[in-house]
């Protein structure tokens, strides 16, 4: 057999014949284990996703001290007494004014009531847990982290071997079109799922008391959003050039915006199932959409079926979309 | 081994394929044409990257888009991007997993196919430093890994140094000589004659023409063979030449020595030439035929010289 660049006295004979035939099982399962290195050398959206990581938990410690502690919320908000300090002008009020015994001792019942609810552990933990769901997991994390983290790592699985033009490499091999797809999601889970269960449990751990309630109760949901957000991003790869780039007009636009609008349009977004599962999972604990006609939430098992189906139909879909894709771009 | 049948590509409202029938059996073909003629859409067909709009391309039986097909299909593209951060060992041996071998037997093929393709000393180092040349047989390499029964090799001794050219050379020669179906586009005319004198010339999306180089030459009755006789009797032998039914005319570019013949049907020509120089006792010193190589063939087939 001739050789390039060996000598001709010590001629290299071809492979022999294959002891174990090859599988398409094998291959799949090597092409998980590549995906998922290669997923590793992190690049602008994952440090972007790290940095924001980096700014929550900052901000989230910074906060945590007072914030969820109602005796130091303050009325009017910002700028008045805390919920503690207005105790004390109520009870010189009491004092200083000389009541009749009846209305001195109805203001002194009020006033019993309130500092009796103000130092209860129980009322104090609720309501530090409702303010910690309102302020960072919904605002912060179901809206805004959870898309955006999620997109960082769906996004590149197959739009970075498209602009890197190596997707050709894996379209040579003998993959289905499909089980490349599959693979290429399997091999973001583990990373997706670590930052934004990761980021979540990091947030709620420095929270204290409120976060690890919230973490106890809402990991469920960060689970099944992280699977159809990511599901929703890969087939975004699958059929856009710059996935990235739709994929963020996307967070910031649709899910936003759908999002907060009233009645039947919100459900057209990942997001509010998301909710309406955490929703459900903490209503024992008084948790429910500040307005609930207007919100409309769907009760928990909808919403997990809502997620779960999305995830199987965009998976599909994408699926489809590859299969039948011609990539011209590659060379 | 590869079949396209009546095979339809459009890009849009561009026909990158038309209506192209090509059946390839083992050996060694040569793909050939300007730039635009269709020679990587019909490539890209092969190797299952592109479908057909109509008609259907079928490598060993199976259509070339499914993954049946690629496994019959050692793919060397022009493209030139790897996955740079990897070693050219850890890069075929990732593709030879990729194939579906165990990693031993995976570990084992890169070794032998790097030793075979001249890399197994240089496959250390990251293949973002390598050389156009390096890279050249990495490519070729992962093409090979998997002893594919069709072997579509797209410009595969650019960058090449000559010595790796000659070496690249032998190699297709000995993997057509296993019996392998090879398709080597290239640009390099002068290498593609040695390696085969079996090519398919493109043109304007269709194959122009496909068969060995004499049979193509052949079809070319416009064009007779052009003819250099080095003879001391150079005119005796022109005035009997031109007795002959296929010499289309005589020429005497330099002096009397040499003549220039237009011949049609060169098979004939040569078996009346033989004749006539062995009856009439002329000293033929020297008889080269001048427009039958590739270059030439192609440039009259497409109707202009090609450079």
């Amino acid at each position: 057999m001739a050789t390039l660049g060996g000598t001709s006295e010590t001629p290299v004979t071809p492979p022999p014949p294959i002891p174990a035939p090859p599988t398409a099982g094998r291959a799949w399962l090597a092409l998980i284990r590549v995906s998922w290195q290669r997923q590793a050398r992190a690049r602008m959206m994952v440090l972007i996703a790290l940095g924001l990581l980096a700014f929550m938990t900052f901000l989230v410690a910074i906060i945590t001290p007072r914030a969820w502690d109602w005796r130091y919320w303050r009325s009017p908000p910002r700028r008045g007494l805390s919920y503690e300090q207005w105790q004390y002008p109520l009870a010189l009020a009491r004092n200083a004014v000389p009541l009749d015994p009846v209305t001195g001792a109805v203001q002194r019942a009020a006033a019993g009531a309130y500092q009796a609810v103000l130092f209860n552990p129980e009322a104090t933990r609720r309501a530090g847990f409702t303010r910690f769901t309102d302020s960072i997991v919904f605002t912060m994390f179901t809206t805004f982290l959870l898309p955006l983290w999620s997109l960082s790592f769906a996004t590149e699985g197959l739009g970075r071997e498209r602009e890197d033009r190596n997707l050709l490499w894996l379209l040579t091999r003998p993959l289905s079109r499909p089980a490349i797809y599959l693979a290429k999601y399997v091999a973001i889970l583990p990373w997706a799922l670590g930052l934004n269960l990761g980021g979540f449990t990091l947030l709620c751990l420095v929270a204290g008391e409120p976060g690890r309630l919230a973490l106890r109760l809402y990991w469920p949901a960060v689970l099944w959003g992280t699977l159809a957000f990511c599901a929703l991003f890969h087939l975004m790869g699958a059929w856009f050039r710059r996935a990235a780039v739709v994929a963020i007009l996307y967070s910031f636009f649709l899910e936003t915006v759908l999002g907060n609008l009233p009645a039947y349009w919100k459900r057209a977004s990942l997001s509010f199932y998301t909710r309406c599962l955490m929703f459900d999972r903490a209503q024992d604990l008084g948790i429910q959409p500040d307005k609930p006609l207007l919100y409309l939430p769907v009760g928990g098992t909808a919403a997990w079926c809502v997620l779960a189906g999305l995830t199987v139909v965009l998976l599909a879909l994408g699926a489809l979309v590859f299969a039948r894709t011609e990539y011209l771009d590659l060379s | 081994m590869l079949l396209f049948d009546k095979v339809t590509k459009w890009y849009g409202p561009v026909i990158g394929l038309n209506q192209v029938t090509l059946e390839l059996r083992p050996g060694i073909t040569g793909l050939v044409g300007c730039n635009g003629s269709g020679k990587s859409t019909l490539l890209r067909l092969a190797a299952g990257q592109v479908r057909p709009h109509l008609g259907s391309v079928q490598v060993c039986g199976h259509e070339a888009w499914s993954a049946g097909a690629k496994r019959h299909i050692g793919y060397c593209p022009e493209l030139d991007t790897f996955y740079e951060e990897m070693s050219g060992r850890r890069f075929v041996e990732v593709m030879a997993q990729l194939c579906g071998y165990s990693c031993r037997e995976a570990r084992r093929r890169t070794a032998e196919i790097l030793e075979l393709v001249g890399m197994a000393d240089r496959a250390e180092g990251r293949l973002r430093g390598y050389s156009k040349g390096m890279r050249q047989r990495i490519k070729l390499a992962q093409a090979l890994l998997h002893d594919p029964e069709l072997l579509l090799l797209d410009e595969p001794l650019s960058g090449i140094d000559p010595i790796g050219r000659r070496e690249s050379l032998e190699l297709f020669l000995e993997l057509a000589r296993r019996g392998k179906c090879l398709l080597v586009s290239s640009h390099e005319l002068e290498e593609l004659e040695k390696l085969t004198d079996h090519v398919a010339i493109m043109a304007r999306g269709r194959i122009a023409a496909v068969g060995t180089l004499t049979q193509i030459r052949d079809l070319l009755d416009n064009h007779p063979l052009s003819i250099r006789i080095d003879c001391d009797e150079a005119r005796r032998l022109a005035g009997a030449l031109l007795g002959l039914e296929d010499v289309a005319g005589v020429e005497f570019p330099d002096g009397d020595h040499t003549l220039l013949v237009r011949a049609r049907n060169p098979r004939r020509f040569f078996q009346e030439l033989t004749g006539l120089v062995l009856e009439e006792d002329f000293d033929v010193r020297h008889l080269e035929t001048l427009d039958d190589s590739t270059h030439a063939i192609l440039g009259y087939l497409l109707g202009k010289r090609t450079t």
